[in-house]
């Protein structure tokens, strides 16, 4: 009985990993194959194989410079980030202020809007604010962050409090609690939320797509649909696959190398 | 040396663009520095292109300066012009999508050309009369100009030689009516998906235009070219229009089933596994660069008459912008749309030069010598109709659209598709036409 539940569960965990894979084995493959080639589907072609679609969609974008804008803003958003929710969110934990539920509440009212409808009023803000077409306003409206913010109130909830009663004894300040008794307990929310932070901002496409419009300041993924999205002729797929290798590929070397402890902070954190 | 510390990191971070912003303010008293939005439908190669003009532009004369600004898909061109025109912060220029511009008009964001035509001792009909006339009722507006043409296009027939001489077809006379054009794809069609007798792009976008075109190949107007509160999608001419569709389809198979994009059929195209294929003329030069195989254009066949909708995009003036800013916009429109730089991109992308005089330079006429396939694109203009705008007009365009898409995946019939559709367009209409056509008179 417990052999059978433990293979179905493979199979189903097996097949859920066939279809994320597929999908990214075929871009790695089409990414080599120079051309148009008739057979442009296949995920086993004979070749050939070359590195030009790649030489070619570097060749086509400034990809250092929107890799450098894009370490920044992410980099910028998830410093910031990390301040503000592990504050709030230790507020929202242990401090007892009047209305702090009905806070919490309205605060957590912020995951149900969908970001398009803030694009104008996010806009004018940023015009008032001079930050118009600079990295820095990309990066403002993710300086709070709802979801972090709910992170850290579970993590930090999660924590005994024997921990802080007995450095209060000592005498530590609640900035010294937080620091030295609070964070490095509640590591494993912190790095489970600094992924999802990474790859949303990473990711996202239609707002640096408003908030930014000198090249200077352009971020790959606007970058990348400059020769991706093709609405009226076809597309040349190998350089569109090399092109999202490039951009993708910063992101899968980070993973790939701190993979063991991400995976554990999900476990912890309770995110999966 | 400091130590780099989080701080400084992330003080170095905020400084770097407000540096750039500086500097990009102190230039500024000097020329007047404007932004162009612009989409580009195809590859980086064109953005690339794109970028080149405008730094020849640039280097060219000494009053301006723009920043080209590469804006996505003509959709999101679109978003991103809205919200920077509701933030107070217009571009100088927009390359837009024709069938907008309308909509820029009803909103009232958008400036009409008119007042700087006339400053320069012209009249604006005397002005477009330079353009092709099939250009007219998308960039013209309750009688002013809000559009200057740029980069145009309609649909065409591309076919492979040696899929037709295999059918049996002459490569010299493709179809020219929807009968000829039913036998030759049936011709064509090998089984279980060797080859089909025709493609086309039914995503989005494309399957309204392609829609559209054969509508108005079938004897129809779709939509009211004068007044953005009327389409016509249960008229005849478009049921059979869906009825030739509905044939090729479900009964006669010789498109495959399901909705197919633009990629599908030109990867389709090349393999030789369709014989026929719809696309814009603004994909010849892709087709030119990528098909190793010969190949041929042709008008779209006719059934009451030929008819070709256009489509491309225009320059518009977004609202919001100083006279200063008009006044240096005007002057990169007016060296984007000349014939010399018009026939040039023509002559890159493959979509057609909007201006006529384009076509008497001698840079042009050896180019049409050279590829017969963009003197038909050329020809064709003969008989452009109208691009599909209307008051919102994405949603409008959608509601024909879905069953048209559902048509293609054997879910409707004809008959029920254009009653649906018809239905479903007077309602997203109704806000508009109650304001206008039926507001009240008391």
């Amino acid at each position: 009985m417990r052999a059978d539940g433990r293979l179905l569960s493979l199979l189903a965990v097996s097949a859920a990993a066939l279809l994320w894979a597929v999908p990214f084995a075929w871009m790695a493959v089409a990414s080599l194959r120079p051309g148009i080639p008739a057979d442009i589907a296949s995920l086993t072609p004979a070749g050939p194989f070359g590195l030009g679609n790649f030489v070619e969609a570097w060749k086509s974008g400034s990809f250092p410079l929107w890799y450098l804008n894009t370490l920044i803003m992410c980099g910028g958003i998830l410093l910031v980030q990390l301040v503000t929710i592990s504050m709030a969110g230790y507020a929202f934990a242990r401090l007892r202020f009047p209305g702090r539920d009905l806070l919490f509440s309205a605060f957590l009212l912020q995951l149900l809007l969908i970001p398009p409808l803030l694009i104008v009023p996010n806009l004018a803000t940023l015009v008032s604010l001079h930050l118009y077409d600079t990295l820095l306003g990309i990066m403002a409206p993710y300086f709070a962050s709802a979801f972090g913010v709910f992170l850290m109130r579970q993590t930090f909830r999660a924590i005994p409090r024997d921990y802080e009663e007995a450095a209060m004894l000592d005498g530590a300040s609640i900035a010294a609690l937080i620091r030295h008794v609070l964070l490095p307990l509640a590591r494993p929310g912190l790095v489970a939320f600094a992924i999802v932070s990474l790859t949303a901002h990473w990711n996202e496409f239609l707002w640096p797509l408003m908030a930014v419009s000198s090249p200077k300041n352009q971020v790959l993924t606007v970058g990348l649909a400059s020769f991706a999205s093709g609405a009226e002729a076809g597309s040349a797929w190998g350089i569109v696959a090399a092109g999202t290798f490039l951009v993708a590929a910063p992101l899968l070397i980070l993973f790939l190398i701190f993979q063991r402890r991400f995976v554990s902070s999900f476990v912890l954190s309770g995110i999966k | 040396m400091d130590r780099i510390t989080r701080r400084s990191a992330l003080g170095a971070a905020i400084a770097i663009p407000a540096a750039a912003a500086l500097a990009g303010v102190a230039k500024a008293a000097e020329r007047t520095e404007i932004e162009m939005f612009f989409p580009v439908p195809v590859q980086g190669m064109l953005a690339n292109k794109m970028k080149e003009l405008i730094d020849r532009f640039n280097g060219a004369q000494a009053g301006v300066t723009v920043t080209p600004v590469y804006t996505g898909s003509y959709d999101d061109t679109n978003l991103k012009t809205r919200a920077a025109i509701k933030a107070g912060k217009p571009p100088g220029a927009v390359i837009m999508s024709a069938n907008f511009v309308r909509e820029y008009v009803i909103n009232g964001d958008v400036d009409p050309f008119d007042p700087i035509i006339e400053k320069e001792g012209k009249t604006p009909a005397a002005y477009f009369d330079a353009f092709w006339p099939a250009l007219k009722p998308n960039a013209v507006i309750d009688g002013k100009i809000y559009g200057i043409p740029f980069q145009n296009s309609t649909p065409l027939l591309y076919y492979g030689v040696d899929a037709f001489r295999d059918a049996g077809l002459d490569p010299d006379k493709p179809p020219a009516t929807w009968i000829e054009w039913v036998a030759a794809a049936k011709a064509l069609t090998k089984p279980s998906g060797q080859r089909w007798g025709l493609m086309f792009p039914g995503t989005y976008d494309y399957c309204g235009w392609i829609t559209s075109g054969l509508v108005m190949a079938n004897g129809g107007q779709y939509f009211n070219h004068d007044y953005g509160g009327e389409v016509f999608y249960d008229a005849p001419s478009a049921l059979g229009a869906l009825r030739l569709l509905d044939i090729m389809v479900n009964q006669a198979k010789v498109i495959p089933p399901g909705v197919s994009d633009a990629n599908g059929c030109t990867s389709a195209f090349f393999a030789g596994r369709t014989g026929m294929m719809i696309l814009s003329t603004g994909s010849l030069s892709f087709v030119r660069g990528n098909m190793k195989k010969p190949y041929r254009v042709a008008f779209l066949p006719k059934s009451m008459r030929n008819a070709a909708p256009i489509g491309g995009a225009s320059l518009i003036l977004p609202k919001g912008n100083t006279p200063e800013r008009q006044a240096a916009a005007w002057t990169l429109i007016n060296w984007l749309t000349s014939p010399e730089i018009a026939g040039e991109w023509s002559r890159f992308t493959g979509y057609f030069a909007p201006r006529k005089a384009a076509y008497d330079l001698p840079e042009m006429k050896k180019y049409l010598d050279q590829y017969p396939d963009a003197k038909v694109a050329l020809d064709q203009l003969r008989y452009a109709v109208p691009w599909f705008d209307t008051y919102n007009t994405v949603a409008v365009r959608k509601a024909m659209e879905d069953q048209v898409q559902a048509l293609l995946s054997g879910k409707v019939k004809p008959e029920d598709a254009i009653v649906a559709a018809q239905k479903n367009a007077n309602e997203l209409l109704r806000p508009y036409v109650e304001q206008t056509a039926l507001k009240p008179l008391v």
